[in-house]
């Protein structure tokens, strides 16, 4: 065994700084956050935030993983934490450990067509996957983005939203389940949107994020269309507390969403009981 | 093999505390607990495992992890323990803790330095009490694997058998404590041991506790059983269960802020309490007592099998006693076999 005086504290969270706050809506906001030591991360890995003196929990960052100084984390205001988190300012400290879990795997979808489809604030980590796409993007065959939320004011990032919208090289599809006065777009639930898609489904990717209603009912529709299980990826949503297949919170089955997710392909946890749940 | 005699035994005991902290079992009415050494008069080296589990000496109930941002690990410095008298079944219990916490991706620094520095001088059940399966559960009433020294009582002494590098190191480093062990002290023990067994497997008998060679697919094939709800119903969700087992490793983080610094500390958590798999924003997976009953047992005997090749009960009967609902693992085990 290796000298235990060298080894690694994985409980202890590397310093940070809040560069700036963006309000994205009354319940989200974006930190900008600056780690005093270099955090890399993949797309789809997540980390520890916490609030020194209140707690840690679990985001996946929304920001480009190409850039390794910074780091953002888009956050939803729904406990202890994020209340706390929708408190910070500018200049504040917070603490950051990870990055955890697998990422998603972006050389294997190589040469195929990908599709982005995401609800609500599971936009958020999708962000990231979308500036690792963007980045490569001649690497794949054809990258789709289909994204829905209740309302046009719970549609986050609206500014990079529209710019996407322009994008030649991507296919892009919004939608809300209830529009207002100003909305000219689509309305309908999300799986509406992916009605008249033509895919090569033996090869096609989805990957999908969203509450979790809208990930059993897409996942359902993506297989009904004619996706392989193997080749949908689902953000699943448990309880990560340690992020280190310690702590025992976040088991699927025979998986730590943690360690082995938190992304998980259909295939992987298919057969595991209340995974919807 | 060598022979220890009683006095030299406290000779040791008192040796050790130079580099320990040493902790022995004691007896207190029925039961035994483990207390910090300071005299054998009161000390039980035989007899069965102690109320507490053996992994509070790996992971305490409550420690500090995390100081602020500091990357230094808390209680670097503290000296490790020499723990006497553990038992078989507790033994087992490092088969689960281990592949928890020494997992190669993300060593726990506080579990690895115990596991490394810490001594176990282990000792052989003397006898059996009326909750013991340890047999069912694939494992004998005397240590095989996992100790530094195990002592086998006899009288006026012990035979102590060498497990480890460290163990071996001890004996050579006070040579006029020991003595060889003879063949005939060797073939006494072997007869002890048969009948602890014995009696451990008329415990069996009686209480009808299934092998563990009929424990596959349990889980899955009772999923949705009315076992879960039926058992559950006296539980008071007190969380002894797995707050005394020696295989249950799950823990809770939370962060405490005083006025002159920032914790972080870990305390041992329960998967039968209501928020454990609650997620923020308030769902949870499992809101039904009957649903994290279940869970309990599909940790243990569905998950541990599948991703480390063991079932996580090692028979020591602690959830037995412990629980003040009379939620017994062995009938509910029983159930379940039946009823596959």
């Amino acid at each position: 065994m290796c000298s235990h005086g060298k080894e690694k504290n994985i409980y202890r969270p590397i310093e940070a700084e809040v560069l700036d706050v963006i309000t994205e809506s009354t319940t989200i906001k974006t930190l900008k956050l600056k780690p005093k030591e270099e955090i890399a991360f993949e797309t789809g890995q997540f980390i520890e935030l916490t609030v020194p003196g209140v707690g840690e929990a679990p985001f996946t960052p929304s920001s480009r993983p190409a850039v390794r100084d910074t780091m953002d984390v888009t956050i939803m205001k729904v406990g202890k934490v994020t209340d706390v988190v929708h408190q910070l300012k500018k200049g504040d400290i917070v603490g950051l450990r990870g990055p955890y879990g697998e990422g998603y795997p972006l050389d294997t979808f190589k040469d195929r067509e990908v599709l982005v489809f995401g609800g609500g604030v599971g936009l958020a980590p999708l962000r990231s996957l979308m500036f690792a796409l963007f980045d490569r993007i001649n690497d794949f065959k054809k990258v789709y983005f289909r994204y829905g939320a209740k309302t046009p004011e719970d549609i986050i990032y609206k500014d990079l939203v529209k710019e996407w919208s322009g994008r030649s090289d991507l296919d892009f599809r919004i939608t809300v389940d209830k529009g207002d006065d100003n909305w000219k777009g689509h309305v309908g639930l999300v799986t509406t949107i992916l009605d008249d898609m033509k895919l090569d489904f033996s090869t096609a990717i989805a990957v999908v994020c969203g509450p979790p209603i809208m990930m059993k009912f897409g996942t359902f529709k993506l297989l009904e269309m004619g996706f392989k299980d193997s080749n949908i990826y689902l953000s699943m949503e448990k309880n990560m507390s340690c992020g280190l297949g310690k702590c025992g919170h976040c088991r699927i089955g025979t998986y730590y969403a943690c360690k082995d997710g938190p992304v998980f392909t259909y295939d992987k946890i298919k057969g595991f009981h209340d995974i919807w749940k | 093999m060598k022979y220890i005699t009683l006095e030299n035994l406290s000779k040791l005991l008192e040796e050790l505390k130079k580099d320990y902290r040493v902790f022995t079992p004691v007896k207190k009415g029925d039961q035994r607990f483990y207390k910090e050494y300071t005299e054998l008069a009161d000390v039980v080296i035989g007899e069965v495992r102690p109320f507490e589990p053996l992994k509070a000496f790996f992971a305490r109930a409550r420690e500090v992890v995390a100081e602020g941002f500091d990357p230094k690990v808390p209680h670097e410095d503290d000296k490790p323990f020499a723990i006497v008298g553990v038992k078989a079944c507790d033994l087992k219990g490092f088969k689960v803790q281990d592949h928890v916490f020494m997992d190669h991706d993300y060593r726990d620094p506080f579990y690895a330095k115990l596991r490394e520095e810490n001594l176990i001088i282990s000792a052989d059940c003397t006898c059996a009490i009326d909750t013991c399966f340890c047999t069912a559960v694939g494992i004998e009433p005397y240590p095989t694997e996992d100790f530094d020294i195990n002592l086998s009582e006899m009288e006026g002494g012990f035979l102590a058998e060498i497990g480890s590098e460290k163990g071996q190191a001890i004996v050579e480093r006070y040579p006029s404590l020991f003595q060889e062990g003879t063949e005939q002290l060797v073939s006494r023990r072997d007869k002890s041991r048969e009948e602890v067994a014995k009696a451990v497997a008329e415990n069996i008998r009686e209480n009808s506790v299934p092998d563990q060679s009929k424990f596959k697919g349990i889980i899955e094939k009772n999923f949705d059983s009315d076992i879960w709800s039926d058992e559950a119903k006296t539980c008071v969700e007190c969380g002894a269960c797995t707050i005394i087992c020696p295989t249950c490793h799950c823990f809770f983080l939370y962060d405490q802020k005083d006025e002159e610094k920032m914790n972080r500390l870990r305390i041992w958590d329960s998967c039968m309490l209501k928020h454990y798999a609650r997620v923020a924003g308030g769902e949870n997976p499992r809101a039904e007592l009957w649903m994290r009953l279940r869970n309990r047992f599909e940790k243990k005997f569905d998950f541990f099998p599948k991703v480390a090749d063991i079932y996580a009960c090692t028979g020591c009967g602690r959830c037995v006693s412990a629980c003040p609902a009379k939620i017994d693992i062995r009938k509910v085990l029983k159930r379940l076999v039946d009823n596959v």
